[in-house]
């Protein structure tokens, strides 16, 4: 089964073809059929490949030469490892629920067609990163996924918001891009080969093709390299910035792209060039240091947000937070299971924002809404599930994957990271309520006939939610002692393990519990009975430290200050150079050519018979200087 | 210029000819009246027919008096006679443009004559005997025509055929509708 | 006895006048019988090194079968050409053909 695996992504890019063919006047009911099937037999395969990677590990890369360039090589292929076989399978199960909500969520756009295509577009991309053998096929899909997420944010692209979202989701991440290119190329220079397993044997015997650098030293530089392109796609800080921008795009996108995969992809590289950066404990530190500041910065910021969306966005980013740190604490088990249950408890999430923002007529602030439990009961149920995960209240997913990655983090020694992570914990768990009260109980606070309009959506809606939450509580079981940890073993296939694993300690789940439990514990007390009062709170004392997280700690304005506004200054000046020096040569030649040709063009005369003669004479000439040259007839 | 040429039949006949010719073509020059000038255009074509003779390339010679002499000169003179068949080159001022083709002509002559005469190039003695002696000359060409040229020669009635249509085409009054 | 310089010389003469013609005649139909005129000596160079060059064969005749041939057909596209000129412009000034200029 495994040989088939390039049949995944081909089933989107087929479906992707198919929808650009049928053009953007296509039938909704024909386009949801075509993606959601291709999509659904994309997933099937993937759970094929899952049982057989189960069963026997493992595979070689299938490669083909792609081209040569002088005497190097370059190979295309795909290869099947557990981890990938994992995230093909969340992909594709995510992505066919997404397409599904979509239908309802997209009804009577009037790009609804094209939105079908970007996503396909999305899924083959995504699906294409995943199963790359080498790295420069790595780097093809990564900028391709990019430039879906740009299109996609960009949907509604009429709205200034969103299209400014879009330039900076592109321009932030490219900054990571680029610094993942020369890593790549770094590699590709020291050790002649963009393969994973050709790169993990020269990482491993440190043997490079290079002497400006040590080798200890040059691995860490590229593994920070190869990090800051991860930074960027997967929003750590201090490039975080465009995530929560990018909740401007449809809410779809926003579970699909910015929640599940596409924001996964960077610990899914560190992930999976783990040798690398296992061989250079600097970078690992530097990475553990990176993701701790991002998971409780976002959290921080989460907490003040009134964006239903933005929230959530903020606690991707804080999740994205605790997997990066995990990886840098090499818990490589629990970063890439919190990974999957990261993937399906906040798809849920979304989608169930993208359900609630759909019944209140695209509204998305939470100080307009309340009550609405009574008008839509599965959408809240489905919501309460994915923040009891997202808070790590046992059994749900979160839970499992959280407590392993605190044990890690303490169990590596760094105390100061761990607690990072407890506090970041409690914030979630705090901040998820907040959003769950202020929308779910209480009165309405919006205009009141749309709170008598709103109603559960179809089953397009409804059931992709009543899946994903499914999943979202048992998904936390497949790596909880009481499986006796089949994740881990599943995803080290068999062979020795990757990073670090530790055995379960109780007292720190219960820990992890009770924080979680005493952050929402405090937003019932905010929110619910209102027995503390948040506004007396956010404009008294705490008012400094509510101003700070409001405006998410200034970092928007701080690069507006530090980095656009020089490098626009830059671009006048740059602008006033091409317009007046480059443009001014430029037009030198033109009007010089001009002028000539105003005095010149009256040799055109029209006369036939002139021209005959000036060639004539012309001619004449010519024989004379060949004659004279050669000195008569030869 | 010619000297040590011995005075024959042929080289009397010769000079008559060439002398016919030249003049045939400057009276194309003077004449004043279009009428005129395509008359002796026709001298010109019969003069070259005799040349033709004299060169042994007998079909040629027959050729030319049909085709040119006849076919092609009364053409022209429809074309005169449906268009200002009685204009005369009005007389104008004298301008540079004469005097330069004039020179032009004059200085491309002086180079050929030049090149022919007085370049010392060793022109081949032309030989008593004719190549084609004892030869029917229209039994030749149609030899090499069908078998060696077998191929120009039905492009050449490929062309012929465009153009014929293309006259056709373009002379054809537009229909006004 | 004829030689091979009084042949090329009669061509040469012929085909000046002919450029002469072709350069200075202001009615076009002259200017295209100057233009034949100019074939007519070319016709005749050929033949005479048919006749009298290295290497004399028929293939110097067969040459000249094809170029009155071309010449035929080039007077009647260009007779048909004045045609229409003449109808649409009135005129068969060469001169007055201008159009295409600045």
């Amino acid at each position: 089964m495994v040989q088939n695996a390039w049949l995944i992504p081909l089933f989107p890019l087929v479906a992707y073809l198919l929808l650009f063919v049928l053009g953007r006047r296509a039938q909704e009911g024909i386009v949801t059929a075509i993606s959601v099937l291709a999509a659904l037999a994309g997933f099937i395969v993937s759970l094929l490949i899952l049982s057989d990677v189960h069963a026997n590990g493992a595979s070689a890369p299938y490669v083909f030469h792609w081209l040569t360039v002088g005497q190097n090589t370059l190979s295309m292929g795909f290869e099947v490892t557990p981890l990938n076989a994992m995230m093909l399978t969340v992909v594709t199960f995510i992505s066919t629920l997404v397409l599904l909500f979509s239908k309802g969520y997209l009804h009577g756009d009037a790009r609804y067609s094209v939105f079908y295509q970007y996503l396909n577009l999305f899924i083959f991309s995504m699906l294409g990163l995943v199963i790359s053998p080498n790295l420069l096929q790595v780097y093809i899909f990564w900028e391709l996924v990019g430039l879906c997420s740009f299109l996609l944010v960009g949907f509604w692209y009429f709205k200034p918001e969103a299209a400014a979202a879009a330039k900076k989701a592109f321009i932030v991440t490219r900054i990571g891009d680029v610094g993942l290119f020369i890593g790549i190329v770094l590699i590709y220079v020291a050790t002649g080969t963009f393969e994973y397993s050709g790169v993990f044997e020269a990482f491993e015997a440190k043997k490079f093709a290079i002497d400006w650098i040590t080798p200890d030293h040059f691995i860490t530089l590229v593994a920070i390299l190869m990090f800051i392109g991860a930074m960027g796609k997967s929003a750590q800080f201090p490039l975080h910035t465009w995530l929560p921008d990018a909740m401007e795009g449809p809410t779809p996108v926003s579970a699909l792209i910015h929640a599940a995969t596409m924001v996964a992809a960077g610990v899914y590289l560190v992930a999976r060039a783990f040798p690398i950066f296992e061989a250079s404990p600097d970078a690992l530190t530097v990475i553990g240091i990176i993701g701790g500041i991002t998971a409780i910065f976002a959290a921080l910021i989460g907490l003040t947000q009134n964006d239903i969306k933005r929230v959530v966005a903020y606690s991707t980013v804080s999740q994205l937070g605790y997997m990066v740190m995990a990886l840098g604490v090499s818990a490589y088990a629990a970063s890439t299971f919190h990974l999957m249950t990261h993937a399906f408890f906040k798809a849920l999430l979304f989608l169930a924002a993208g359900s609630v923002i759909h019944a209140i007529h695209h509204n998305q602030d939470i100080r307009f809404m309340g009550g609405l439990w009574k008008k839509l009961p599965l959408t809240g149920w489905t919501f309460l599930i994915g923040a009891l995960a997202l808070s790590g209240i046992p059994p749900f997913a979160g839970f499992w994957s959280k407590d392993e990655i605190l044990l890690g983090a303490l169990k590596s020694g760094n105390t100061t990271l761990f607690v990072l992570g407890l506090i970041a914990a409690f914030c979630t768990a705090f901040y998820i309520f907040r959003v769950f009260f202020m929308t779910f109980t209480g009165e309405f606070r919006g205009e009141k006939e749309v709170y008598e309009h709103a109603h559960e959506s179809g089953s397009v809606m409804t059931i992709p939610l009543v899946l994903l939450s499914i999943m979202a509580i048992v998904a936390g079981l497949l790596n909880s002692p009481l499986t006796d940890h089949a994740f881990e073993h599943f995803i080290f296939g068999g062979g020795e393990e990757i990073g670090k694993v530790y055995d379960t300690e109780w007292w720190l789940a219960g820990l992890a519990t009770v924080v979680a439990l005493a952050g929402i514990g405090l937003s019932y007390l905010m929110y619910k009975s209102k027995s503390i009062n948040p506004e007396a709170l956010a404009n008294g004392p705490l008012r400094p430290f509510y101003q700070l997280s409001l405006n998410k700690f200034y970092v928007d304005e701080l690069y507006h200050v530090a980095i656009v506004k020089p490098v626009v200054w830059i671009g006048h000046i740059l602008n006033f150079i091409d317009k007046w020096v480059v443009d001014g040569i430029v037009h030198l030649f033109g009007e010089g050519t001009y002028i000539g040709s105003l005095g010149l063009k009256y040799s055109q005369n029209g006369q036939v018979q002139t021209y005959g003669l000036v060639t004539l004479i012309g001619a004449l000439l010519l024989i004379g200087a060949a004659m004279y040259a050669v000195g008569g007839v030869k | 210029m010619f000297s040590g040429l011995a005075i024959t039949g042929q080289t009397v006949a010769f000079f008559v000819i060439a002398l016919f010719v030249i003049a045939c073509g400057v009276m194309l020059l003077s004449m004043k009246k279009v009428i005129y000038m395509a008359l002796s255009i026709g001298g010109v074509f019969i003069g070259c027919a005799a040349v033709y003779l004299m060169l042994e390339a007998e079909f040629l010679a027959f050729i030319q008096v049909l085709l040119y002499a006849g076919a092609i000169t009364i053409m022209m003179l429809f074309a005169i006679m449906l268009t200002k068949h009685d204009e005369i080159e009005k007389p104008e001022p004298i301008t540079a443009h004469p005097v330069w083709a004039a020179i032009g002509a004059a200085g491309f002559g002086l180079v050929i004559l030049w090149v022919v005469k007085f370049s010392g190039i060793k022109w081949p003695q032309a030989t008593p005997d004719s190549p084609f002696q004892g030869q029917d000359n229209v039994k030749l060409i149609g030899e090499a025509l069908f078998n060696q040229y077998v191929i120009p020669f039905e492009l050449v009635s490929v062309v012929l055929i465009v153009a014929l249509v293309g006259a056709i085409t373009l002379a054809n009054k537009e229909e006004k509708n | 006895m004829l030689s091979v310089e009084q042949f090329l010389t009669l061509g040469a003469i012929l085909f000046c006048i002919g450029l002469f013609g072709a350069l200075t005649k202001r009615n076009i139909i002259i200017v295209l019988v100057s233009i034949e005129l100019m074939l007519n000596a070319v016709n005749i160079n050929l033949l005479t090194f048919a006749r009298f060059g290295l290497m004399p064969s028929i293939n110097g005749q067969i040459f000249t079968l094809f170029t009155m041939t071309i010449a035929a057909a080039e007077l009647a596209v260009g007779l048909a050409v004045l045609i229409s000129l003449y109808r649409n412009r009135n005129t068969s000034d060469v001169r007055d053909q201008d159009l295409m200029k600045w």
